[in-house]
């Protein structure tokens, strides 16, 4: 029989009837919508049993403390670790993201070299060495190293190799440590001063930003938690002193809107009305601190900083009617400061009897040096990274023939960046140390991929901030997800080639005699136990610093009519990190929107300007200019304009590359008289519509 | 002029010149045919586990519960598969048994520490969080009297009398088991309303979708 049409058709009708009554057309709607789930890059759950390790984080300049979530061998997360005096139950927003940091697109995956033309090009690890040896050897002296690491003893590896080689020039990354350090040095200190925060009865910190920045940011905080529990009085008062309601202004009790790098000032004006009311201090060069501080009376301190002299003798007077105060001082954005601002807080401090005291200042004592040939934390504190790198700039000497960069990023980190490259560009050979493809990997000739604090060891010891001697170690979590070899190593083999002599085969050994001489054990080290001691630093022949104090002041920079205020937030990142892309979705609409970054005034400054809210504005002064928007925030100093750091990356990836500018370029750097420290915590700054 | 006729001229009627019905009920049960028949086999692929696991041997002959192998850690977490290090703390060196699948198991995977890649009969998406623990035999057994691997067979197969490890049929489309259970399977118990009474296992959706 032939099938016609109408006969097909009958087929058709009596096949999709049968069909409807089979399980094709539901199961393939079910499955369907299963199958749309499966795409390959949508990630898969990996189940494993949950283990946790303790450990400290390098990439946090905090050293957080943090326990590592395992799910089987794999590391899913950063957490806080309640029994780590660094971590106290809480977490740093970088330290957070660290886990997923260990994937970041930014990672040098294996090392590579700079070709003539520009291009990147992958080479082994043995090539690698070799370059690196053979331009070690042709430079001889004519080297420098620097730094991104603060407590980690891959400084005394790194300052002896300089020094076996016959070159002085090993530098860290500039931050709170070195004025401290200095600070500390001028009045006759030994060890490095530590501040018992979780004693004190009252807490006044000028300009250092303590629950975002400063120091041991998780220790500041779990201690302002302590005393300032839910719905109920405080118990410890926290004024904070700065330009800008930072977050550290707006948890404290009472915010004084003071301009930007005045800190000294205000504290020599608090010291003035301390010794009016009979302070005294039992140090020899008192009676000039005495006649120093006398110059500041409330109203030139009014002038000079914006607190008015009310609020000054009130703070004064709340002072010395504490039991346990403590004055802390540094810069908003950790950096930038000068020595005379430690001085000045450190003095504050012993008027009120609190050097020394449970509640205040400490001297903590410092493990002592395990590589013969290497620097101390004094000595390397006295090595000003940016007066090298000006001096280089201006001629006054000559230019390195090698630079070695251990996990530092200057060419984006420090202020004038543009001539601090051009620096870089007259060093013939330059190798980076890194685990990204930062501003300064870009600008070496080798890149040479470091594991993440969280797949090697290494060190911490006594971060500045803490109140108490302190040493643990960083330990491997995880295989380094990339060719990564620990620095250490591969410098400590090259050095041996080089016939330096170091003391040491391995890095472990390094850290096993570092852990000896801070007095820790080594087992529970390696079990994420952390070492503590209430032990301090004797002094002896203590003196205020009058004399260094009086030349910086004398000499100090007005602040300009409009300043600029840095402000640093963790979440975006350091200029080692840029910022997470695990972060990306915790910086404010107000504060970048796409690439565009927003710039925070109060509105009486921007009526004087004239400008409004998302106008776009050009900033600018003679070290160079960055574009913006405008927010309103009535957080800000009149006159004052705040500016995050972390943004303006050129390197790095989607998450940071060409997001916003970089504040860096408007800060102008100047040297602190008396003491040469190179300080750039006062910027003016010219406004124009863009 | 020609005539245009409604019908044919010849008187045959509709019905025998378009075969009547005959074509919608072929239709009807070719499609019946290949719905039921023909398609679950074209759907499914059929795939043998790596290796011959005998439950039988394990339960009955080593008088071992299941939870000696599929156990909770001390976090309260299921373990569910066991580790081939797991499996290695009876099965090391030499082969407790006569069958060469072992031999094969301890010479391919315990020797070289590699992980058997077993098919799971009831892998969940990872939208459906399912807690062994909130199943757990305290759980259940307030109401009901289960054994052990009474309870378990409840959702996964009934292995533990099996000398063969059952055929693993995957879905060509989803790449899930052909055993994995549907939402309405859960909802058996999870919409039942005696069951929320006694549980307190509700059938909201965040239960299980996290």
């Amino acid at each position: 029989m032939a099938v016609d049409r109408r006969g097909f058709l009958k087929f058709v009708a009596g096949a999709t009837t049968g069909v409807l009554a089979t399980p094709v057309p539901w199961k393939l709607l079910d499955d369907a919508s299963i199958w749309t789930q499966n795409w390959s890059w949508i990630p898969r759950n990996v189940d494993g049993e949950n283990s946790y390790i303790s450990t400290i984080s390098k990439l946090c300049p905090s050293a957080a403390g943090m326990k590592i979530r395992l799910v089987g061998n794999r590391p899913v997360r950063a957490l806080p670790d309640d029994n780590h005096p660094l971590s106290m139950g809480g977490i740093t927003a970088l330290a957070a993201a660290e886990v997923q940091l260990m994937y970041s697109p930014s990672r040098v995956k294996r090392p590579l070299k700079h070709s003539g033309d520009g291009a990147y090009v992958a080479i082994s690890w043995e090539e690698a060495e070799k370059i690196l040896k053979e331009n070690l050897r042709r430079a001889g002296s004519k080297i420098a190293y620097v730094s991104g690491d603060e407590t980690g003893t891959i400084n005394e590896l790194l300052s002896g190799m300089a020094k076996e080689s016959g070159s002085e020039d090993f530098y860290v990354m500039p931050s709170e440590v070195q004025p401290a350090a200095r600070a500390f040095a001028a009045m006759n200190g030994n060890g490095q001063l530590g501040y018992d925060i979780e004693n004190s009865d009252y807490v006044l910190a000028l300009g250092a930003n303590i629950l975002e920045s400063w120091g041991t940011v998780l220790r500041n905080r779990a201690a302002f938690k302590q005393s300032h529990p839910a719905a109920e009085k405080p118990t410890v008062k926290y004024v904070y002193a700065g330009p800008v309601q930072s977050n550290t202004a707006a948890g404290a009790d009472e915010w004084l809107p003071a301009k930007s790098g005045t800190e000294a000032i205000v504290a020599l004006g608090i010291a003035n009305l301390l010794i009016k009311a009979g302070a005294s201090v039992n140090a020899p060069d008192f009676a000039e601190f005495k006649a120093l501080a006398a110059q500041f009376t409330p109203q030139k301190v009014a002038s000079l900083t914006g607190v008015t002299p009310a609020k000054l003798k009130a703070i004064a007077v709340e002072l010395s009617k504490a039991e346990r105060p403590l004055v802390l001082t540094g810069s908003e954005f950790g950096q930038g400061t000068g020595v005379a601002t430690v001085l000045a807080g450190t003095a504050v401090n012993m008027l009120l009897g609190s050097f020394g005291r449970e509640g205040g200042v400490k001297a903590l004592p410092l493990a002592p040096k395990v590589i013969a040939s290497g620097m101390d934390r004094s000595e390397i504190a006295d090595k000003d990274l940016v007066a090298y790198l000006s001096r280089i700039s201006a001629g006054k000497v000559p230019a390195p023939r090698a630079m070695v960069f251990y996990e530092a990023n200057p060419v984006y980190g420090l202020p004038q960046p543009a001539a601090m490259a051009k620096v870089m560009d007259k060093v013939p050979f330059k190798v980076a140390f890194t685990s990204f493809l930062d501003e300064t990997a870009q600008a070496c000739d080798l890149i040479l991929p470091t594991p993440l604090g969280l797949e090697r060891f290494d060190d911490v010891e006594t971060p500045y901030g803490i109140g108490q001697a302190f040493y643990a170690l960083a330990r491997p979590v995880a295989p380094c997800a990339v060719d990564g070899k620990p620095a250490a190593d591969v410098l400590l083999n090259v050095a041996s080639q080089l016939n330096m002599d170091l003391g040491f085969a391995t890095y472990e050994e390094v850290l096993q005699a570092k852990a000896e001489a801070a007095g820790a054990d080594w087992d529970s080290l390696m079990e994420g136990e952390f070492f503590t001691s209430d032990a301090v630093a004797e002094q002896s022949g203590l003196r205020l610093g009058a004399a260094v104090m009086g030349k910086a002041l004398a000499a100090a920079p007005k602040a300009a009519k409009l300043s600029i205020a840095p402000v640093q937030k963790l979440n975006i990142g350091t200029p080692n990190t840029a910022i997470p892309p695990y972060n990306n979705k915790t910086i404010r609409r107000w504060e970048l929107q796409k690439n565009e970054m927003y710039v925070a005034m109060n509105g009486a400054t921007a009526r004087e300007l004239g400008v409004v809210k998302h106008d776009r504005i050009k900033l600018t002064n003679s070290s160079g200019s960055i574009q913006a928007r405008v927010n309103i925030f009535e957080g800000v100093m009149p006159n004052t304009i705040a500016v995050l750091m972390g943004f303006g990356h050129t390197a790095f990836d989607e998450f940071s590359k060409g997001k916003g500018e970089n504040v860096m370029e408007l800060l102008t750097v100047g040297y602190e008289a008396g003491t040469g420290q190179s300080v750039w915590n006062v910027a003016g700054v010219n406004v124009s519509k863009a | 002029m020609e005539e245009r006729l409604l019908h044919p001229a010849d008187g045959n009627s509709t019905s025998r010149q378009f075969g009547g019905a005959a074509p919608f009920f072929v239709g009807l049960v070719v499609a019946l045919i290949f719905g039921w028949w023909a398609f679950p086999g074209m759907l499914f692929s059929e795939q043998e586990q790596p290796i011959n696991f005998s439950h039988k041997v394990h339960i009955q002959d080593a008088e071992m519960e299941c939870s000696a192998c599929h156990y909770f850690r001390e976090d309260g977490t299921f373990a569910g598969l066991p580790t081939t290090e797991s499996c290695a703390e009876c099965h090391s060196d030499e082969p407790l048994g006569e069958d060469p699948e072992e031999a094969r198991f301890i010479k391919e995977y315990v020797e070289t520490g590699k992980e058997v890649k077993w098919h799971v009969y009831q892998k969940q998406p990872d939208n459906v969080f399912f807690s062994h623990a909130a199943h757990s035999l305290e759980s259940c057994n307030n109401c009901h009297d289960f054994s052990e691997v009474e309870l378990c067979s409840q959702c996964h197969i009934d292995v533990a009398n099996m000398d063969k490890a059952p055929t693993y049929y995957e879905n060509k489309l989803t790449t899930y088991s052909k055993q994995t259970m549907k939402m309405w399977q859960c909802e058996r118990c999870h919409a039942h309303p005696e069951h929320y009474g006694v549980t307190r296992s509700s059938n909201a959706c965040f239960v299980c979708h996290k």
